[in-house]
Parts: C-alpha cells; structure tokens; sequence
C-alpha cells in the first residue's frame, strides 16, 4: 500500500468511528424536533415537544432533583477524596494505609449493581432498627458520594503525585506548620484538579440509573430514573428533548473549558519563552 | 578562580553538629557519625558525589530529616529536635522550589508573612530583598515568567528575606547552565557576604565549593574524609580518595627508601622521587605519591639528576586553550597527565603524539599519601 492508500484508509476509518460514535446522539436531536408523536418517524419540524417538557411537572422536578444531588454528592466526594488522596500520598506509614488504598479504589471496580444492592440491605436493617434513614434523596446522595469520592480520589491522587513535594518543604522552611501548608501551598495548586474531579463526579451522579433505583423512595426520581422508566412504557419525544437540552449545555460547558484551557496553555508559552528572551538582552 | 582568603577574625561557632548519624529503614547508614562546628560568617562546603550523605546532612539540619543519633546546636541552642518550621534556618532549593501560584513579591513575602511582621516593614524588607538580587521591576511576575537564573535570584531572595542565622543551599547552581555559572558563583557570594550570612552550601562540583566556600568538607560514604580550606584540600589532600575527587592527580604507588626528618626519598616503578620534607611514616612503608598535573614540566631534553623525573611517550594531546593536557605513557604502562601552559602563541614544548619526552618537578611538588 502506498502512504496516499494509508492516508485514504486512516481518514474514511475515522470517519466511521464518528459516525458510530455520534450518529445516535445527532439522531436524538433531529427528533427532537419532530413533530410526530411516533418517535421513529419523521413528519415535519416542530418544537412541540419543548413546549410539552415545559409543562411535564415530574420530569422537570426530575431533573432539578439531579442536579441538586449531583452538586451536593459532587462536593461530598472531592472533599473526602482531598483528604483520601492526601493522606495516600504524603503520609507513606500508618496503620491500614494499605487497607486504606485498596478500599479507596474497591468502588471503581465494584459493579454498581452490587453497591446498590449492598447499600440497600445496609440501610433497609438500619431503618428497621434505628427508624432511620428514609430512603429518599439522603439515600442517593450517600450512595452517589460513596462512588464519587473513589473516582475524586483517583483523580486528586494523580495531581499529586506530578506536584513537587519540595513545594511542600519550602512552605515548611518558611514557617508554615502543617495545616498552613495544606491551605496555603497544597489546595491552590491542587484547584485544576479539584474542578475536574468536582466535574467528574458530578456527571457520575447526574447519569447514575443503578445506584439511584436501589436507594430512592418514593418521591425520590431522578431524571436518569424517569427516562429509563419512560422508555419502558414506550418512547416519548419529550425525552428526546430533554436529552438535547442536557446536551447542548454539556458540549457548551466542555467546548469552553476547552477553549480556556487551551487558551491559558498558549498565554504560559508565550510567557515563558518571553521571559527567557528578555534575560538574554 | 579561587577568591582570595578570607580574614580569619576570631568568631564564634553558629553550628555545632555532634556525632550525628542516621540510618535509613533500620539498614542504610545515610551519614556516619558526623561531628563538625562552623562558625558565624563562615561558608561551608559539604562535597561530595551522589549518594555520599551530604544531602541528607543538610536535610537534617533543616529539619525534614530526624537524626538516628546525635545532636545539633545552633547558637548554643539544641535545636535537634524543633521542626523546620521552627528553625531560624532557611534554605534555597536546588530545584528553587518558588511557590508557582504566587508571583515573585508574594513569594518572598511568603515566609515573613508567617511571621505576622507589620506591613511598612513587610514591603520594606521585600523591596530591599528585591532590590539585593536587582528583580524590583519583575516583583509581579509569576515563577514561570522568569528565566532560570532569576528563578534561582527569587529563591535567594525568599530564603534570605526572614533574615535566617544559617542559610543551607542545596546545590545552589546545579540547574544553571555552565556559562551562567561562573558569573551567578561569584554574584551569590557576594550577596552571602554584603548580608553576612552563615552558610552551609551541598555540592557535587568541586570547582564550586573552591570558589565559594570559605572551608570544604570532603564526604564519602556518610563519613569526612577531610575538612578544611580549599587550597589545603587540593595541596594537602589525606587521602587517596581525597586526591582523587578533588581535581586531577597522578598517583605513584612506591615504597619509602630513606625516612630522614628533612626529606624521604620513595621508590616507584617508573621513577625515584625525592620528596622536600619529613613524612609521619618509616622506611619500607609503601605509600602513595600525588602529584598534581599543573606542576609536571614537560621537556625534550633529559633532566639532570636522579630524582623527580621519568620518561614516556606522549599518547594524548588535549589542547583547552589556557592549557594543554598530555598523556605520557610511562615505561611500567601506566599513564600520567601533565598540564603545561600555553604562556606563548607557539605551543612552548613542541611535544607531538608518539614523541618521547621527559616529565619533571619539584621536591615540594608532592604529596605523599599513608591512606
């Protein structure tokens, strides 16, 4: 094969993997703004089905419900995973670190069925004795953060491990005790990552349907739960529009992150590399 | 380009470090019951290849490291067992270590802010720190806005901004490159001096600690091989391994013939060398003759003489400029280097490669080697 065949081949290769990647999720989006009532059948554009997911109370309330459990179980599991991390990484000799480090990444391989499934066991003898908790939005957020602080720990983790410790020392040196050197030299720097690992588990919270199903009561649903509960029924186009909202301000969220990241990548560069030409005047 | 030395006024001892050993996971002996004083004004070179302690020692002394044994004053003070956030010590990172989300004002503020100092005085002592290693117009730039060697002036300027009684600096230009060097040496000794700070500098380069150190000690293994002035080390060397670490030497393996308290006379393979002063030893002694390169006179002619001269032929040419170094194999196979100088434009000594030529010295050219 000669390098124009490769080429050819690599390019139109490409080309399917996004159309596999993609084509369900463009698909969802032209219908989105079909007006039929039949999911799968095209008859002419409309934006009826947002009109109807205006006044669909319970899916509204769904979702609020997500994203209320995804901010506060995101939080819940960058903290723990902040400290989690911390003490795996800078503290090489207690008792259980190895335990410590092995539990702390059990959930990241654990099937969600059998944490929820486990978890609800746990809290359904914990209501029969103590009368408490109810299963409800509590429940989710618990089990929500159990996973998500696996996941923040793995992220927090990496951080530090590429973070120089002889910061640390430094920090030491000039008079910061321990916890100072936590709050002033450590959480700064570890901020990037504490955003990816904030953003992280709040996406894992916002499409858990496992968990979620197990620890709910009644009241409780999730917008993940009702889509699935919904499909089960038969499909209906204001789903379609939902996804598509969620996905528009998912690729808006990510196309900006981007955009900032990349653009303070550039604004380092340049920096840098004025910075030496300047010395060398 | 040895500084000239300085007035050895009477001081008094800063540090004081007594038998100190510590020894890694039950098994490693980092350092070897180390014992040293260094006194106020002083600057003090641990020297030393990698993995010989002298990092750890400056650990130690920091206070990152715990010591297994011994103890450490400052100012008479035992201060051991304080944590380095306790210290009046500071120290300059090899690696700088600067604070990357502050910017190179916040970064020497860093330390005195800890301190709760009053803010007219704050910003005086930093304007003044900024001003000492000439960054005032870069006091807002962040770390990454500088270039290597005013990265290393920031981190001078932070570690001496808290006004420390002992400044330790963990290779201090170790991340420079070469040309840099040699004009930072001279601008970091002249900082330490116009501050007057003690100092205790670790580092693998020994044209570095000759040029800033006021004393050097030799490390090896976790022990001192030798402590003392740069010029007494290189001309005065104790040991094999001394001689060997510190610049270049030729080393004689021979025995003592004539032990007299003026002069003893030593025989080796090649030569019989006649050294101009007593040794503590006695004949039949086998010892070791160092003789540095830079005092070999390379000539054609054959030297008068019995003593201090042997013949070869000339294997390597290595021309420096300032200097030529040449390899002469001697008649046993082993091989000496002879540095000559290039005080002419013609290359005085006219030696080629396979020319046979004869190498001479001094009687007080020598040093004579027991260990």
């Amino acid at each position: 094969m000669n390098s124009r065949m490769i080429n050819w081949f690599s390019q139109s290769w490409m080309v399917l993997v996004y159309i596999f990647l993609y084509m369900p999720i463009v698909t969802l989006v032209i219908f989105s703004f079909n007006d039929s009532q039949l999911v799968t059948v095209w008859s002419h554009a409309s934006m009826r089905w947002y009109v109807a997911l205006m006044g669909d109370g319970d899916l509204i309330s769904a979702v609020a419900l997500s994203l209320k459990i995804a901010f506060f179980s995101a939080l819940i599991s960058v903290f723990f995973g902040v400290f989690t991390a911390f003490c795996l990484n800078r503290y090489k000799r207690f008792v259980g670190r190895t335990l410590l480090s092995s539990m702390a990444a059990t959930p990241l391989v654990m099937p969600d069925v059998i944490v929820g499934l486990s978890l609800l066991l746990m809290l359904v003898s914990m209501q029969h004795w103590l009368g408490y908790p109810e299963r409800g939005l509590f429940t989710i957020l618990l089990g929500h953060a159990l996973l998500g602080t696996a996941y923040a720990t793995v992220v927090v983790t990496s951080r530090l491990r590429e973070m120089d410790s002889k910061l640390d020392e430094a920090a030491m040196d000039l008079g910061c005790q321990p916890l100072q050197v936590f709050r002033l030299v450590t959480l700064p720097l570890l901020l990037p990552a504490l955003v990816s690992a904030f953003l992280l588990t709040f996406t894992l919270s916002f499409d858990d349907v496992v968990l979620s199903s197990f620890l709910s009561g009644p009241g409780y649903s999730t917008m993940p739960m009702v889509i699935f509960s919904r499909a089960r029924l038969g499909l209906n186009p204001t789903i379609n529009a939902v996804a598509t909202v969620t996905i528009v301000v998912v690729t808006c969220a990510v196309i900006a992150s981007s955009f900032y990241t990349s653009h303070q990548e550039r604004k380092r560069r340049r920096e840098v590399a004025q910075a030496y030409s300047d010395s060398n005047k | 380009m040895a500084i000239a030395p300085r007035a050895n006024a009477v001081r008094e001892d800063l540090l004081r470090v007594e038998g100190v050993t510590k020894i890694f996971d039950g098994i490693v002996k980092a350092v070897d019951n180390v014992s040293l004083t260094v006194a106020t004004g002083e600057i003090f070179a641990l020297l030393g290849g990698s993995g010989c302690g002298k990092s750890t020692l400056l650990r130690m002394l920091a206070g990152f490291e715990a010591p297994t044994q011994g103890k450490i004053f400052l100012a008479g003070e035992d201060i051991t067992n304080l944590p380095p956030y306790q210290r009046p010590i500071n120290m300059m990172f090899q690696s700088y270590a600067l604070f990357p989300h502050l910017t190179v004002w916040e970064n020497i503020a860093f330390g005195l802010r800890r301190d709760h100092m009053p803010k007219a005085q704050l910003i005086e002592r930093v304007e003044s720190m900024l001003s000492l290693v000439q960054l005032t117009k870069y006091a807002k730039r962040k770390p990454h806005q500088l270039s290597g060697g005013q990265q290393q002036r920031v981190a001078l300027a932070r570690s001496l901004a808290k006004r420390p009684k002992l400044l330790l600096l963990d290779e201090p230009l170790g991340a420079l490159d070469k040309k840099l060097r040699e004009t930072t040496q001279l601008e970091l000794v002249n900082i330490i001096e116009e501050v007057g700070v003690t100092c205790v500098l670790v580092t693998h380069d020994q044209e570095e600690a000759m040029t800033m150190a006021s004393r050097i000690a030799v490390m090896s293994e976790g022990y001192f091989l030798q402590i003392g002035s740069p010029d007494e080390v290189y001309e005065m060397p104790n040991s094999r391994q001394v001689a060997d670490f510190i610049g270049n030497v030729n080393i004689f393996d021979g025995v003592v013939e004539e032990d007299e308290s003026d002069h003893v006379t030593i025989r080796s393979a090649d030569c019989l060398h006649y050294v101009g002063h007593g040794i503590s030893g006695n004949s039949g002694m086998v010892v070791g003759v160092a003789l540095r390169p830079e005092k070999i006179l390379l000539s054609k002619e054959k030297p008068a003489g019995t003593f201090n001269w042997c013949e070869g032929e000339v294997t390597e040419i290595a021309y420096f400029g300032a200097y030529t170094t040449y390899h002469l194999k001697l008649k046993s196979g082993k091989v000496i280097k002879a540095q000559e100088l290039n005080n002419t434009r013609d290359l005085s000594c006219g030696l080629t490669w396979g020319d046979s030529a004869f190498a001479q010295w001094s009687d007080l050219a020598m040093v004579v080697l027991t260990q």
